[in-house]
């Protein structure tokens, strides 16, 4: 879990130019920079690495970088378990 | 220039080029002769067709690790190629002018790039997501990577460039029009400082065979006026001027490498892919003209020289008509032989290159030169760089689809180098 959640932030960092530092649970999107684009911009990057789909409402409640990093890692998870 | 116009000068210069990354890489391998093209062997992937090898030349060296170094930023892959080739010419000619941060660029400003083709990195592997994965969904930043304006875009956000900013297209002669274009900016009096130049990256497997198609591309190396010459070869770069009002450039004394003396723009309207003498003979008279260069003077002479048959053929008769008597005493040049043909980022390129010539007193040599074709007789620097005395340099693009510019340069009007 922690090995996929490092694994997941790099990700980010390199699709969003965030640097890894920043990239912690309380930040929000919006301090964090990751507008809509960014955001989609990362979501295309989970799937194509982890071959998982991820439908658009997902992050509908979202405001945090540590509640979107959970429902990255759920869904990759949810895939590797099924 | 002409009339009350405010006169023009250079003062910044930035390349990125398969001779190597910075103006002053550029410059040397030119001089000492080292070319770049290269038989590469090009793999279209499991659903492209058969491999095949093309001459081209290639940036060597990590771009993209300069450019992050330079900006003291991340870019990673958020740009196309072609962008990056405008982001990293541009900073290097705005540091050199001595302008980065500097108020002027806020709104008295232009800045206008050309471009031959876009995106075209990020396009095909979009096609080949799309046709050849049948992947459904493309990359949410696919558009803005692939638009003919990304580099202008990126190069103003970078800079903060907000004056009069926008691209422009012309085949091969696109940057010519962009410096056409910046100059007017300041001519006219709408801005004090013009970024201008150009960028290209088409060097991918699929806009290769469509180059093949249109039969100009040798399949050894490019030789221009030579005889034995057998097509061009593409090329990858950008490089950019910082074009500025001699006025401003002396009230803040900023260093004048050079002065945009002439500009003569022409179109063919004839054909495709063949040249025609009418037009480039239009547009270069047009340039001496306004530069006051058909005196007798030496004038350094940086061809189009594709290497393709017509193309030197037509322009050295249209150097002939144009110098007359004189034609044999100016010394002509071709760097498309060491660096290929940047097409967009051609003109700024061997702009840039002439430009450090004409300061160092020195031409870059012809490469590949096989020996004479009676068509092509001119004063051809060949085998090594030569030491000239000439004061202005005539740089000159012939688009396919008919499209001409030719710019006149003259050494720093204050006697200063590069």
């Amino acid at each position: 879990m922690a090995e996929l959640r490092d694994e997941l932030i790099d990700l980010i960092a390199d699709e969003a130019l965030i640097e890894r530092s920043k990239l912690v649970p309380e930040a929000t999107l919006a301090d964090l920079g990751l507008d809509s684009v960014g955001v989609v911009s990362v979501v295309f990057a989970v799937e194509e690495k982890y071959g998982v789909e991820i439908t658009e409402d997902a992050f509908k409640d979202v405001t945090d970088f540590g509640a979107f990093l959970a429902v990255l890692e759920g869904v990759v998870e949810t895939k590797r378990a099924a | 220039m002409t009339g009350q116009a405010r006169r023009i000068v250079v003062t910044g210069l930035g390349a990125v080029s398969p001779l190597g990354i910075g103006t002053k890489d550029t410059w040397i391998a030119a001089r000492e002769g080292r070319g770049a093209i290269r038989i590469h062997h090009f793999d279209p992937g499991p659903n492209g067709p058969e491999t095949r090898d093309t001459a081209a030349a290639l940036i060597s060296g990590d771009l993209l690790g300069a450019l992050e170094t330079a900006l003291g930023r991340r870019v990673g892959a958020s740009l196309d190629p072609f962008a990056l080739m405008a982001l990293a010419p541009a900073h290097e000619a705005l540091a050199q002018a001595g302008l980065l941060q500097a108020p002027v660029l806020e709104h008295r400003t232009a800045l206008v790039l050309g471009h031959g083709f876009a995106g075209i990195h990020t396009l095909e592997a979009s096609f080949e997501r799309f046709y050849g994965q049948k992947a459904a969904r493309m990359h949410p930043l696919t558009v803005p990577k692939v638009m003919v304006s990304a580099p202008v875009s990126a190069v103003a956000m970078e800079f903060k460039i907000r004056g009069p900013v926008f691209a422009v297209s012309s085949a091969c002669a696109s940057s010519g029009h962009a410096i056409a274009q910046g100059a007017g900016f300041i001519r006219g009096g709408e801005c004090d400082v013009a970024v201008v130049g150009g960028s290209e990256a088409i060097v991918t497997p699929c806009c290769l065979r469509a180059w093949e198609g249109l039969q100009a591309m040798t399949p050894t190396t490019c030789r221009p006026f030579s005889a034995g010459r057998d097509g061009m070869a593409i090329g990858e770069g950008g490089a950019v001027l910082v074009l500025e009002a001699l006025d401003h450039a002396l009230a803040r004394g900023a260093t004048i490498l050079a002065e945009l003396a002439g500009v003569g723009l022409s179109s063919d309207a004839f054909h495709w892919t063949q040249p025609s003498l009418d037009g480039a003979v239009r547009a270069m008279s047009r340039a001496c003209e306004e530069a006051g260069a058909l005196g007798g003077e030496s004038v350094l002479i940086s061809t189009h020289g594709t290497g393709t048959p017509l193309n030197d053929k037509n322009e050295a008769a249209a150097i002939h008509t144009v110098f007359g008597k004189s034609a044999l005493r100016h010394p002509v040049i071709a760097t498309k032989s060491a660096h290929g043909h940047l097409i967009g980022a051609a003109t700024a390129l061997q702009g840039v290159i002439g430009l450090m010539a004409l300061a160092e007193g020195v031409a870059p040599p012809i490469l590949n030169y096989l020996g004479a074709d009676a068509d092509c007789d001119l004063d051809l620097v060949v085998e090594r760089a030569r030491p000239i005395e000439a004061q202005a340099m005539l740089l000159n693009s012939f688009a396919f689809g008919g499209l001409n510019t030719s710019l006149v340069f003259r050494r720093s009007p204050r006697g200063e180098g590069v």
